[in-house]
């Protein structure tokens, strides 16, 4: 195709087809009449056009429509069983498998507000940690009873010792 | 063989999913100043027949839902940042805890905590260590063992242990550890 094809083919084009109206048919072959290679351009494209029309279209034989007819048809079901098959091969199904997964532990993961069970759960196990920290304080304080108790004795039996001593050495000292 | 090892997988994968809150509520209470790490007992006593790990997100929660009930008792769970409770059953074997209790102990020390209460017996061992920092109160620590069980409990937060009868009342719930 020459520089002149590609200039004037879509007027060429729509003169051969009828589409161009006739003053710009008009105005085609006047420009044809000065410019040769334009007038060439336009009776090759009529030869042309003139040669396909000759040509008998030759209908295709039952057969071979049918096979022709097929094959949309099997490479759309090829193409859908490979995706099954790519689809089923391990790695994606891990990958497929591993989605809900992640979905639960997204949910997991969020601070969503707990359910009223979560939260009576909760209540019940602030109440036993409670419970253990008021039994240490109970240790602690049965403890210290006991020792401050022995120290209290301790001190009132040592003091009651020195006043019965006390006593019974002035008495003796009364009697000499 | 490659099915077997995709399922140990897959079901390795779901087990560390489902382990993630316990483990998401952990690693929050383990940046507070409050926070001690008992070790691990479970190689040697078993699973914990008590395991209690509250975060703040949840005591929040109980604290919004005791407000109407005592505001007191709301106002006092809403100061707390954290409860963990340890729980294990000694059957009378109380080497292994006596000697975490003083590996703890040290660590306590060292991390700038002050003992509050420390009972030494035979058959009983108690331990109540505070830690302060700018005056305020950020976690108490409390660790009993005798020969029925090893008790470790660390609150996060702020707690007055005079309080507790209060709040227990409060709370409402039959316990009975004798």
């Amino acid at each position: 195709m020459n520089e002149y094809d590609e200039k004037w083919e879509d007027r060429l084009n729509a003169l051969l087809d009828g589409e161009l109206s006739d003053a710009d048919a008009e105005a085609l072959k006047s420009e044809a009449s000065d410019d040769r290679q334009l007038a060439r351009a336009i009776i090759e494209a009529y030869q042309l056009q003139q040669a396909m029309d000759t040509v008998h279209v030759e209908r295709a034989p039952a057969s071979l429509q049918k096979r022709l007819n097929a094959i949309p048809r099997e490479q759309k079901a090829e193409s859908r069983s490979g995706f099954t098959a790519r689809l089923f091969q391990p790695r994606w199904a891990m990958a497929l498998a591993a989605v809900p997964l992640a979905i639960i532990a997204v949910n997991l993961m969020q601070p969503d507000t707990p359910s009223t069970t979560e939260i009576a759960k909760a209540r019940q196990d602030l109440a036993i940690a409670f419970a253990y920290l008021d039994r240490a304080g109970s240790i602690t304080g049965r403890e210290i009873e006991l020792k401050i108790g022995q120290t209290m004795a301790d001190a009132l039996s040592g003091s009651v010792n020195r006043t019965f001593k006390l006593q019974n050495e002035t008495s003796k000292e009364k009697e000499v | 063989m490659k099915h077997s090892m995709m399922t140990k997988l897959m079901t390795g994968l779901f087990c560390t999913l489902l382990s993630l809150p316990a483990m998401a509520q952990e690693d929050e209470l383990k940046d507070l100043p409050g926070y001690v790490d008992f070790g691990d007992l479970t190689s040697l006593y078993g699973e914990p027949k008590v395991i209690i790990n509250l975060g703040g997100t949840m005591l929040n929660f109980v604290s919004m839902m005791s407000a109407s009930e005592s505001p007191a008792t709301s106002d006092m769970i809403s100061k707390l940042k954290g409860v963990r409770v340890q729980i294990f059953a000694t059957d009378s074997n109380t080497d292994a805890s006596k000697a975490q209790f003083n590996k703890v102990k040290g660590n306590l020390k060292s991390a700038g905590w002050e003992p509050i209460v420390q009972i030494n017996e035979d058959d009983e061992q108690v331990l109540i260590y505070m830690k302060m920092q700018d005056g305020n109160m950020e976690g108490i620590t409390v660790m009993v063992i005798d020969d029925e069980e090893a008790v470790f409990i660390n609150i996060i937060g702020q707690l007055n242990p005079a309080e507790l009868g209060k709040v227990m009342k409060v709370l409402d719930v039959d316990i009975d550890l004798d």
